[in-house]
């Protein structure tokens, strides 16, 4: 039962991660390799302020939030301008460049000794310890995002968004500022990334950088490939098969070490074999072309 | 009066001329049809009114106002609107989308305000729709509102793009070559609705290449030829001109 | 010191700047982003492993195998992964994305067969060559002359020869390439062949200098690409010039900081160019690149 409780925490911490990152893939058809680092830093900045300055977890939760969005200006500026592909990169190169920090900057973060003791969230006077409980209090906090995402996606600015991916040119020749909703939405799935950041922390009770690795970016954005983008249920789809399977790998009994390279080889053929056979994904509503 | 005008303009792409020191000015509320020879920098100069190109030299102004630089989407918010020759719709968004992402001024387009006043984007949504579903029965679409642009006919789609222009609700409109494409019966419906839109006070600049039409619904025509205008008139005047009609028409 | 730190960043952008005109081949010609060509980097240098320290082939040998076989991998991602998706008409998006799942596929494969532990090449230690205060491993050496040979081969190729004229028109026109009767298919063999020998020579080159694990395509991929595009696309020479500009800066950034902030220089240098010079050292901005938004 506790087994079942875990996966479905992670899938509630997952469920807005992808539903962000899908803001930009689904709607405005960027990929951003830079998921994984917003995420990290939602995580940093909430474990720091809740261990640092004796913050609760919401207003940490809150201002993670708005600390991510900040530092979602510094590679949105200079890259939202650019093509398609030196996009992907820019985002590649921030994700990178985020690690590193995250990894160096010994003082501030302990670097790879990651951490520990990061207290449990109370709420209301209420200690969420057990693994039930988190997964209730995550399951709010996932239904909310979801909730206010969904808003923002049927919203004349998602409409505007998919309007700026279908063609730039007659979206902007239609008086919109192409590089500000650009940025806005960017800004947007940023943020949002650094909520399931400090869920995370707060369910693990430890954070150390290799949660929040380029791959961890990869894996975010091949959970959005394989279940679809451009609306809310094929991410959500897409985030439910791809937290199982690697348990439904762990049942059939391959090995631990090689289970996890196993796993990814599943992920990239999954990603090469919908995008040749279905490009929209298993229940999305964006067909790549 | 004109309207909009452009003063001295040069633009070169890789070393040639495509527009040369060119000056020109287009009525309120008049057709004005750009004729010439493919490469003459007809569709060059609807990029630079536009702002998707900037002029190396030379001014651009509106109602007096200098636009020269702005971008695109300022030009478009000055209320300068665009029709392009391959339509150029948002093909995986519904008939009726294309249309609602065209109105100027919507709340909603700012996310922050969608989710804290999610009850006035819905009033302002409702208006909107009406609106869109206006437009619609203008162009004879709305029985397609739900369908994907991408699944219109070409002439369908060039109806659509017409209608998402007008949502757009601009002063001036630069059409490019609206008759390209599209079936005989439906010209004729087409070019009512241009004139129809300069009689409401729309000041149209049209790039046409079929010269029945030019003559048709023009009130000013100019011919151009590399980057320069040749000539500038009244549709009889210059499309009678003996040296217009050996450069290019060939009548 | 300095004049040592000059060198090494020199020989770093040597290898950088190998791999760069590999994936400079095929993202100049096909447009596609080749995000698997890391993948083919980490597989030639397992590949070379294999031949050279576990069946201990002779050195030559080795070489020679790891390049074909991967010139011939090369060769079959091109048709089994892109040739598809260009025939359906798919956008440089879903290539993108394709190469980035064959990427993943490709790096977990070698890491599932060798294990994720760091592999050493050459053991012992390397003969060295001093000049005057300048110290160079023999691999060192060897890697700058390999840079030397390669880079003067793909600009003859280039310059000299039809199917080098084909390889620079097609980046502008494919159609018009088809109109003077060269088979494209023909043009994306060669470009896959030539573009994955010359990451296997550079795979194999930095094996022996300083050893390898399944993750080191990513590094290479990423080196390459910033090159290419610092460099200029489109321009061969730029994509050796920004390799080397990576390679020095990477090497100045070790002396002034640590090796740990090495791949930040990277990006931080990519993020400047793309703010202030987006076209690159020797690009020129299109026409086509000027209809903005």
């Amino acid at each position: 039962m506790n087994y079942l409780l875990h996966i479905l925490t992670m899938i509630n911490i997952y469920v807005i991660l992808v539903l962000s990152l899908n803001l930009l893939v689904g709607y405005v058809g960027l990929l951003s390799l830079s998921h994984a680092a917003f995420y990290g830093i939602g995580a940093y900045i909430s474990t720091l302020l809740i261990m640092k300055l004796g913050l609760g977890f919401l207003p940490a939760l809150l201002l993670a939030v708005v600390g991510t969005v900040l530092l979602s200006y510094t590679i949105s500026l200079p890259s939202l301008r650019l093509r398609g592909d030196y996009f992907v990169l820019a985002s590649l190169g921030f994700q990178i460049i985020v690690f590193t920090i995250l990894y160096n900057w010994i003082d501030l973060t302990r670097g790879p000794y990651g951490i520990p003791g990061i207290p449990r969230p109370i709420f209301f006077g209420i200690e969420i310890n057990s693994i039930g409980s988190y997964f209730l209090f995550s399951g709010v906090i996932a239904a909310i995002c979801t909730g206010l995402l969904y808003l923002i996606g049927n919203s004349p600015f998602g409409r505007v968004l998919k309007a700026i991916r279908e063609d730039e040119i007659a979206a902007a020749a239609l008086g919109k500022n192409i590089v500000r909703l650009k940025i806005n939405a960017f800004a947007i799935a940023a943020g949002f990334a650094a909520a399931p950041g400090a869920l995370f922390a707060g369910y693990l009770r430890y954070i150390d950088p290799t949660s929040f690795t380029v791959m961890e970016s990869v894996f975010i954005l091949s959970i959005i490939i394989i279940g679809g983008a451009g609306n809310i249920s094929g991410p959500i789809v897409g985030t439910v098969l791809m937290i199982f399977l690697p348990e439904v790998l762990r049942f059939i009994g391959l090995p631990d070490a090689v289970a996890a390279n196993m796993r990814q080889i599943i992920y990239g053929l999954l990603i090469i074999l919908i995008m040749r056979y279905r490009p929209q994904g298993l229940s999305g509503e964006y067909r790549f072309e | 009066m004109s309207i909009l005008e452009l003063e001295n303009v040069t633009k070169a792409f890789d070393g040639v001329l495509a527009v040369d020191k060119l000056s020109l000015g287009f009525d309120e509320a008049k057709i004005t049809a750009l004729i010439g020879p493919n490469g003459a920098g007809k569709t060059t100069i609807f990029n630079l009114i536009c702002g998707l190109i900037r002029p190396d030299s030379g001014a651009i102004s509106y109602r007096t106002k200098n636009i020269t630089g702005l971008a695109p989407w300022h030009v478009a918010q000055q209320g300068i609107g665009r029709l392009f020759q391959d339509v150029r719709l948002f093909e995986r968004l519904t008939v009726n989308d294309n249309i609602l992402a065209a109105f100027k001024n919507q709340t909603g387009e700012n996310a922050f305000l969608s989710v804290v006043v999610p009850w006035k984007v819905v009033r302002e949504e409702r208006s909107f729709l009406e609106r869109a579903l206006q437009l619609l029965e203008f162009v004879g679409l709305a029985d397609k509102a739900n369908d994907l642009a991408e699944n219109l006919s070409y002439g369908q789609q060039k109806l659509l793009s017409i209608a998402r222009l007008l949502a757009l609700d601009a002063d001036v409109l630069l059409i490019d070559e609206p008759t390209a494409g599209v079936n005989p019966t439906m010209v004729a419906s087409l070019l009512e609705f241009i004139r129809r839109l300069a009689k409401e006070g729309k000041t149209i600049v049209v790039i046409e290449h079929n010269m029945n039409v030019v003559v048709e619904i023009a009130d000013w025509v100019c011919f151009m030829n590399q980057g320069q205008v040749e000539s500038f008139g009244l549709p009889n005047e210059v499309l009678g001109d003996p040296e217009v009609r050996a450069a290019y028409i060939g009548l | 010191m300095l004049l040592q730190l000059l060198a090494n960043g020199i020989i770093s952008g040597c290898s950088y700047a190998i791999v760069a005109l590999g994936f400079a081949f095929i993202y100049n010609t096909t447009r596609t982003f080749h995000f698997a060509h890391g993948g083919v980097y980490t597989l030639s240098v397992y590949l070379f492993y294999t031949l050279y320290n576990l069946w201990a082939l002779p050195l030559i040998v080795a070489i020679v195998i790891t390049v074909a076989v991967t010139a011939f991998v090369g060769i079959l991602i091109d048709k089994i992964i892109y040739i598809p998706l260009v025939k359906r008409g798919s956008s440089l998006f879903i290539q993108m994305l394709s190469s980035l799942g064959l990427y993943i596929v490709l790096i977990n494969f070698v890491a599932m067969i060798y294990g994720n532990e760091t592999k050493v090449l050459s053991p012992g230690i390397q003969p060295t060559y001093s000049f005057g205060s300048l110290i160079l491993t023999q691999i060192q050496l060897a890697t700058a002359i390999a840079f030397v040979v390669l880079f003067i081969g793909v600009i003859v190729v280039l310059k000299k020869t039809r199917l080098g004229k084909t390889i620079r028109a097609m980046r502008d026109d494919p159609q018009l390439v088809s109109v003077l009767g060269i088979n494209p298919r023909r043009v994306r063999r060669v470009v896959f062949a030539l573009g994955s020998a010359l990451a296997a020579c550079a795979a194999v080159l930095s094996g022996l200098d300083i050893g390898t694990d399944p993750n080191v395509g990513m590094a290479a991929i990423l080196n390459g690409a910033v090159a290419v595009i610092i460099g200029g696309v489109g321009i061969f020479e730029g994509a050796a010039l920004g390799a080397f500009l990576l390679g020095i800066l990477q090497s100045l950034a070790i002396w002034q900081a640590s090796a740990r902030w090495q791949e930040m220089i990277t990006f931080l240098i990519l993020i400047l160019f793309l703010l202030f010079r987006p076209q690159g050292i020797l690009g020129v901005r299109h026409r086509i690149e000027e209809v903005s938004v």
